[in-house]
């Protein structure tokens, strides 16, 4: 019977080089303090030996954008590129000294989709789909030099309006958690983004946070109340810039009733950091 | 206005390095026959990325471009 292992979530664009141009010093000391949390969030995931690590994540409007933009994805298939950007710019740049190939966990990410087909979850898939930052700059940071387990990248569509619901992908979660359970597999599951960020996805309000709101959420995942997180929508999380939550109320669905720890929460104009992990039985 | 319109724009300008090329070089040429409404294409030629956010332009778009991209 299988089991999940760890649970973390992570703000994703993890690049001093960018923060320093973005904030200043503070951005650069902010930043890395949080992957410090993450790294050593990765030494506790690796000391499990899962056999796969799931990523919840979005896509910035590289992979899929506009022929389709899936609410829910599950990429398939044996291995994962990167992302690949001509001279990138801003958070497209921390993308560019990492491997170009990764090894999918391909029985559990079929197992994820058919199965979700099954319970009534319409999952978009793709076999071909990039990933980028939002995945693997958490992942990087987590393992360093160590290897990479094989991931299963699932997407949520969390900026391309209408999003799915905080309480549809709680319940994905929880559909996740019960292929794992069923599973011969030990699994990490990650989700990453976030905290409040980009309000409105206007750029006049890049450089504005919702500290508050951030601190709501945080106090509510670490008494293990998801229920008022169910209530979340679309308008609230778009006016504070918590857009990326989504990603992480997949993780909260597969980990519920478990409680969270703060590893780290910093704030920064630009965007709240934060590294937070679940207290698993 | 037109979502889609703007943001496939976007998007072939972040990914098509030619066509960048292309309307780096001369932005009226390169937008002939792309279906843009009058205030859509007026501020393509005038690479407003904030006037192109406020008209749908989707912010990481805006943000990510080469060469064309808002801080």
């Amino acid at each position: 019977m299988g089991k999940i292992v760890f649970a973390g979530a992570m703000s994703h664009v993890l690049d001093p080089d960018y923060y320093e141009r973005a904030c200043g010093a503070v951005g650069r000391r902010t930043v890395e303090a949080v992957m410090a949390e993450i790294a050593k969030m990765g030494e506790r995931f690796s000391a499990k030996k899962a056999d796969a690590l799931i990523v919840v994540a979005d896509d910035h409007l590289n992979a899929f954008s506009f022929n389709a933009v899936p609410a829910l994805c599950v990429r398939i298939g044996r291995h994962v590129q990167r992302m690949v950007q001509d001279h990138a710019e801003a958070f497209d740049k921390v993308l560019d000294h990492m491997p170009e190939r990764y090894p999918l966990h391909e029985e559990l990410a079929n197992s994820i989709l058919e199965q979700g087909i099954q319970a009534g979850f319409d999952l978009a898939l793709s076999w071909e789909a990039p990933v980028d930052h939002a995945f693997l700059s958490p992942v990087n940071t987590m393992h360093g030099t160590r290897p990479i387990p094989p991931l299963v990248p699932i997407w949520v569509n969390c900026f391309v309006a209408p999003q799915p619901t905080a309480r549809r992908c709680f319940a994905f979660g929880r559909h996740i958690a019960n292929v794992v359970a069923k599973s011969p597999w030990n699994v990490g599951i990650i989700a990453t983004g976030g905290l409040s960020h980009f309000p409105e996805l206007s750029l006049p309000r890049v450089g504005e946070t919702d500290t508050v709101f951030d601190r709501k959420l945080v106090h509510w995942m670490e008494n293990g109340e998801h229920e008022p997180l169910l209530e979340l929508t679309a308008d609230e999380l778009d006016k504070a810039g918590e857009h990326e939550f989504l990603n992480w109320m997949v993780l909260l669905g597969a980990v519920t009733p478990a409680r969270a720890d703060v590893r780290y929460f910093g704030e920064l104009r630009r965007i709240n950091m934060a590294a937070v992990e679940w207290r698993l039985g | 206005m037109s979502r889609y319109a703007i943001n496939s724009l976007l998007y072939r300008l972040k990914k098509e390095p030619e066509f960048r090329a292309r309307f780096i070089a001369d932005p009226a040429a390169a937008l002939e026959g792309v279906d843009l409404s009058e205030p859509e294409r007026a501020a393509f030629l005038a690479r407003d990325m904030r006037k192109i956010n406020a008209l749908g332009g989707y912010l990481h778009l805006v943000m990510s471009i080469p060469g064309l991209a808002a801080h």
